[in-house]
């Protein structure tokens, strides 16, 4: 690489209104498939899922037109530089987030079954249960290839008081990813820790000897807790397992880094607490989200803009109502339109993260032809709390597995989860059952 | 909503009158049988009533009762038919529109129901239940840390936050430990440790200073080649001292320090020059000058220095400044030192006045500059072998942290990582000095790791039987420290545990417990999450609406409602003063925003921050429900919300929640046009025509209406916009009231359901578990024995600890 790579200072500078800055691109290539087109060295597909609360307002979300002419009504409005990179799937349904004999708790159940389409069990605490969600398929299939599998991130804390939707616990309403059915995985909501946790901060040889050390702490802890089988009931030994399972984990990810190559640390300058602006914290994540597939940290991350039912005011685009009370709208026309505009400055954040990653040239096209970003909410409209004909888009080019710039519309109560079986396929991860998923998805290529 | 009442009411009413004429045939029936069985006479009173909606696959409210045929089937879903009996009680269902049973009818079903549960519940043995091992919280963590290792910072503040789980953060099933979280303990653990012991001492500190910048300061201090001059007297403090300086030490003065200062004298007297070197620091630190001691000493900044400690009195011997001499004297921990002073000591009478000049004065320490936690974790008897130090520390710190005594196995195990870690150390040519150290510091981090320290481990011999057997007395003293502390034991539940005296002890424990100040994570952690304020730290009330809204604000809210219950809690109070204290507390923020600025009683404040006490007789405040934090998180952005208040009331204060709305609630229409107009009471109360909403609102709505005297804030209003407040409210049973004081008597006359719901909350919150069917007995005797003892918040707390569910525990064998 011979371009100067651009100074801490350069990068603050970009941060702000004008995020969709070069400078990823400045820091030069950092993978094997960086440098330039290379067929030894392919770049590899990403999966990225994007989840938004409290559904939408539908008759500003689906466009009119299918195919490739679709028109774009005012809530993809936003998405227009990169329309010719994203699908609009329309008609896709979340079954499993319908109450089925479990009475209220739409919001919920909405984010409980997104990605795993299992009914999330009603509870307040005891026994949580919903299904292994696909992106912690692909993290442990790829779990290999990278240095961390995967990567949780939230824009928002998990909730912090009593049951969050009629008799669910919070888990549910501020969950994902589900790396088994009874194990929740909480997201990381700090940008610091995030870069912490995803770039080494420390030089070559002192994160080598702290690795060792950590090695050999787990060695001694998974000994130490040989004995405490026998004097445990059920529900601890449950807790120990998880616990072992957390210390294999780590000590897999030791191992990894000693056989990667190494991961050069960007020039990226975190704040030290989490932004106090919504619009600059989520620039940030997804800046990092970015950050993490260039450098090939990671190649699966999924991303809870907000809670479900999140109840998060939008000052910046004039919303200073809650958005959860905003979304049972009563089909008043003020109301929706607030609606719309939250919808709209997701839209929008979400459109500089497309030209982002559309902006980082990788081998034979751009890091956005490398991956397969998801984008929706598990609820259709927040007032009706509808879980079919779900607003959801599917951008990036696959790995040339995709065929972006068109409204798809599909069949009505065709699961959602074909969508997600289809674009394991596209990452070679051939599995055939998840959830209520019942095949796959046509129409995307 | 009136029709309905009476059509509701009227049967039982008349019922009651005339019980001559009650007994009905389906009564009857279950008299004339031994037993009145719920396959005969319940299942026919489904039919008769229930079953047309609630069967089958649509059934409504998606209940349904068609699939309990029997009492085992009842037995199973508990829960469910605990709502069919509330519903039938409350005369909800059937509804309006619908054939009604008649009083006898219902009365008859709800005992048949009843006599199953109860039946069960006699026969059924006594069961403690089983809490599942509980990770540490955050809260937890931060606090076990400090306890443990003795510092005070929050490494937990990165950890991913903990998951909650019926109401509290502390639910052992809830808390899980991801990879993430255990890597970040890896790394807190390190930190911890890094910080808490220094295997190589960092080099003393010195604090030098020139006289030249030294105070008091000004234009015309005197001066001669940057020496600082000083003469005699008491008028001018620039030139007559004593001079002095700021110093920032570790530990609040704790260890040895040096003090230096370069001087020389001019004096045309026969008798030694005399200067004092002064250490200014806390009034109860030892040594402190007396006033006698004080007289000796010259300039006019004595005075304003003390309180401070004469460290030495020194001659000054040099007369020139090539005779200057550096004078150096050694002293003793100075608990608050932050500044030190050179004084002249006042000369003899008849003898000349000297002039001291200063080069510098220089403070220096901790000499041995290892922090205080280093020292007290590695306490030990150095004249022992290595491997015996090794054994005495560690048994130590794996003992606390464990919160038990550590096996000899574990301490082997403990001992060999260590022990490699030397040799380690030795392969590497490290150092000989704090190898060992680094070796102690490396099996500590290990012991932060091991989950028998971030779990809550209660291990048991008997773990699959299901005879409820004891916990041992450790086992207690933690579930004790975290009920109360949220942090490990203390020494004396140790010891008290040692000896097993802990059960023996537990009233005298708890009242000792909840006076110490540990005592606040039960208002911080318990009493933040059952009245569910932490929403309020990100709570957004609208800007355009509420321009007084800021953090200043935010923050006085829920130091208010956190004060109150820190007195109830310290003072032991009784618990319905959570519903109408007399007293509260105020900052100047929160008086102004409450109006008590006014008046002859207004509290006067020192500054902004200083919260004060105030009666608040005669006002239309007092209790939680009146507090800005409550109104505020049950309110919407903009406006108050009826329905949030009253739902609050229900579920956090009575215990007695609505059931969740139904799926799919239709629009509000009224004549086929949405209600968009009217005041917010005019539109809530066509939401209440729909049958469907009517029954919960009845009751959320009424008790909601009674506080709209406050905004969303919890600013006092009459008015809401152009329209009058109109604050009364009417619940089922024709229970009036109008505006909060009156509420609040409602509430007060039904205590025994408020003390119950505390009771169960607060046992949730102790146990880390969620209440089940067989808890009922515990909380019944809990709550009896709360009324008995008059309320007061410690007979809670004591009742709860000494209950079956706190002290025993049952296997689980799935």
């Amino acid at each position: 690489m011979s371009r100067t790579p651009i100074s801490r200072r350069t990068a603050l500078k970009g941060l702000g209104v004008s995020l969709a800055l070069p400078w990823l691109e400045a820091m030069g290539p950092s993978t094997a498939w960086g440098a330039g087109a290379d067929t030894k060295n392919p770049a590899p597909n990403r999966v990225c899922f994007l989840y938004v609360p409290n559904g939408k307002n539908m008759a500003d979300w689906t466009p009119k037109a299918e195919g490739k002419g679709f028109d774009l009504p005012a809530i993809l409005e936003p998405l227009k530089p990169v329309r010719e990179n994203v699908l609009v799937l329309t008609g896709l349904t979340a079954d499993k987030a319908r109450a089925h004999g479990d009475g209220g708790g739409d919001h919920a159940r909405a984010l409980g079954a997104f990605l795993t389409g299992s009914q999330p069990k009603k509870t307040d605490g005891t026994d949580i249960r919903a299904g292994i969600s696909v992106d912690q398929v692909a993290a442990a299939r790829l779990a290999d290839k990278t240095r961390l599998p995967s990567l949780e991130l939230g824009g928002e804390q998990g909730a912090m008081a009593g049951n969050c939707d009629s008799g669910y616990s919070c888990v549910y309403s501020s969950t994902m990813s589900w790396r088994s059915a009874t194990q929740p995985l909480p997201k990381e909501v700090s940008p610091k820790v995030v870069f912490e946790r995803l770039f080494a901060t420390k030089p070559p040889a002192e994160r080598a000897a702290q690795d060792a050390k950590r090695k050999s702490v787990l060695d001694f802890v998974r000994e130490d807790s040989k004995e405490l089988g026998a004097k445990l009931g059920a529900g601890d030994k449950r807790k120990l397992d998880e616990y072992l399972s957390a210390v294999r984990d780590i000590e897999l990810r030791i191992a990894r880094a000693e056989t990667l190559p190494p991961v050069k640390t960007p020039d990226y300058a975190v704040p030290a607490t989490v932004p106090a602006k919504y619009d600059e914290h989520v620039g940030m994540m997804y800046d990092l989200i970015a950050l993490a597939f260039q450098t090939d940290v990671t190649r699966v991350v999924t991303f809870v803009l907000a809670n479900e039912g999140s109840n998060k005011t939008y000052p910046m685009v004039g919303v200073t109502e809650a958005h959860h009370e905003l979304s049972h709208h009563d089909n008043k026309p003020e109301k929706k339109a607030k609606i719309r505009d939250i919808n709209k400055f997701h839209t929008t954040q979400l459109a500089r993260f497309l030209q982002k990653l559309a902006g980082i040239k990788e081998g034979d096209g751009t890091l956005l032809d490398h991956a397969m970003v998801a984008y929706g909410s598990g609820n259709s409209d927040g007032n009706a709390h509808n879980h079919d004909d779900l607003p959801i888009l599917l951008a990036g080019g696959g790995c040339g597995t995709l065929k972006p710039g068109r409204h798809v519309r599909y069949p009505k109560e065709t699961p959602l989860n074909n969508l997600w079986l289809s674009m394991l396929d596209r990452m070679d991860l051939r599995v055939t059952a998840l959830g209520d998923g019942t095949g796959k998805l046509s129409g995307l290529s | 909503m009136r029709l309905r009442r009476v059509f509701i009411f009227a049967p039982l009413a008349i019922a009651g009158l005339v019980p001559l004429v009650r007994p009905s045939v389906p009564e009857l029936t279950a008299a004339q049988k031994a037993e009145p069985a719920f396959k005969t006479d319940g299942v026919a009173f489904l039919k008769k009533h229930c079953l047309s909606c609630h069967s089958g696959a649509k059934a409504k409210a998606d209940l349904a009762l068609d699939k309990y045929a029997d009492e085992a089937a009842l037995l199973k879903d508990r829960k469910v038919w605990q709502r069919v009996i509330d519903t039938i009680k409350g005369g909800e269902m059937p509804p309006q529109g619908r054939p009604q049973p008649t009083a006898g009818e219902s009365d008859a079903f709800l005992k048949v129901v009843g006599d199953v549960f109860e039946k069960h519940d006699r026969n059924a043995k006594p069961d403690p239940g089983r809490v599942t091992m509980r990770r540490l919280n955050r809260n937890e963590y931060n606090n076990t840390v400090r306890d443990l290792v003795g510092v005070d910072f929050n490494p937990a503040e990165d950890f991913p936050s903990d998951d909650v789980g019926h109401g509290f953060d502390n639910i052992g099933d809830v808390l899980t430990l991801p990879p993430v979280l255990l890597e970040r303990y890896l790394a807190a653990a390190e930190t911890i440790m890094n910080r808490a012991v220094t295997p190589t001492p960092p080099p003393v500190t010195a604090r030098w200073q020139g006289a030249w910048f030294t105070e008091p300061a000004g234009p015309k201090v005197p001066t001669r080649n940057n020496w600082r001059i000083v003469s005699v007297g008491k008028d001018d403090p620039t030139s007559t001292g004593p001079v002095h300086t700021p110093v920032k030490v570790p530990d609040n003065g704790n260890g040895d320090f040096v003090l230096r200062a370069r001087v020389y004298a001019e004096t045309n007297g026969k008798k030694p020059v005399k200067i004092a070197l002064l250490a200014c620091c806390d009034k109860n630190a030892p040594g402190v000058a007396s006033d006698e001691d004080v007289k000796q000493l010259s300039g006019a900044a004595v005075a304003a220095l003390r309180p401070f400690k004469i460290v030495s009195i020194e001659e000054v011997t040099g007369r020139t400044e090539k005779d200057a001499k550096e004078i150096r004297t050694k002293f003793g921990p100075t608990p608050g030192l932050h500044r030190t002073a050179v004084a002249l000591v006042k000369p003899a009478d008849g003898e000349p006045e000297p002039k001291l000049y200063v080069q510098f004065m220089s403070l220096d320490g901790p000499l041995d500059s290892r922090p205080n936690t280093h020292k007290q974790l590695l306490k030990c008897d150095e004249s022992k072998p290595v491997a015996e130090r090794s054994r005495e520390v560690l048994e130590r710190f794996a003992s606390r942290a464990y919160r038990r005594p550590v096996t000899k196995a574990e301490l082997d195990r403990l001992l060999k990582l260590a022990d490699a870690q030397l040799k380690a150390g030795d392969k590497a040519g490290a150092a000989a000095t704090g190898k060992w150290e680094a070796a102690m510091q490396f099996a500590m981090t290990a012991v932060l790791v091991s989950p028998k320290f971030l779990f809550r481990v209660e291990l048991d011999d008997r773990p699959d039987s299901a005879e409820s057997h004891p916990i041992d007395e450790y086992q207690l003293a933690s579930r004790l420290s975290y009920f109360l502390w949220a942090s490990m034991p203390d020494q004396e539940l140790f010891d008290l545990a040692a000896k097993k005296q802990l059960t023996a002890n537990l009233d005298a424990q708890v009242k000792r417990m909840l006076r110490d100040p540990r005592a606040n994570a039960l208002v911080d952690n318990f009493v933040m999450q059952w009245l569910q304020l932490q929403p309020l730290k990100n709570a957004q009330p609208d800007p355009k609406k509420f321009p007084q809204f800021n953090e200043q604000l935010r923050a006085a809210m829920i130091t208010e409602t956190k004060l109150l219950f820190g007195e109830i809690v310290r003072e032991d109070r009784k618990v319905l003063d959570v519903l109408n204290a007399d007293f509260t507390y105020v900052n100047a923020t929160l008086a102004r925003h409450y109006g008590l600025m006014s008046g002859p009683n207004a509290p006067r404040f020192k500054n902004n921050e200083e919260f004060v006490r105030v009666d608040l007789k005669g006002t239309n405040r007092g209790g939680v429900l009146t507090q800005a934090s409550v109104l505020t998180v049950t309110s919407n952005p903009g406006r108050t919300s009826p329905v949030k208040r009253g739902r609050y009331v229900l579920e956090q204060l009575l215990g007695t929640p609505p059931p969740p709305p139904p799926p799919n609630v239709p629009e509000l229409e009224k004549d086929g046009k949405p209600v968009n107009a009217g005041t917010l009471r005019q539109q809530m109360e066509a939401h209440r025509a729909n049958p469907a909403c009517a029954n919960c609102h009845a009751k959320m709505d009424g008790l909601g209406f009674g506080l709209e005297n406050f905004d969303a804030l919890g600013g006092f209003r009459t008015q809401d916009g152009n329209a009058p407040i109109d604050s009364s409210g009417e619940l089922p049973g024709n229970i009036k009231f109008s505006g909060a004081t009156e509420l609040k008597g409602v509430l007060l006359g039904k205590k025994e359901l408020f003390a119950r719901c505390l009771t169960e909350k607060l046992m949730t919150y102790a146990l880390g578990r969620g209440l089940e069917f067989y808890d009922r007995r515990a909380v019944d005797a809990v709550t009896a024995g709360l009324a008995k003892s008059d309320y007061k918040f410690s007979a809670l707390v004591t009742e709860i600890v000494k209950s079956d569910p706190f002290r025993m525990r049952r296997g689980k064998s799935q």
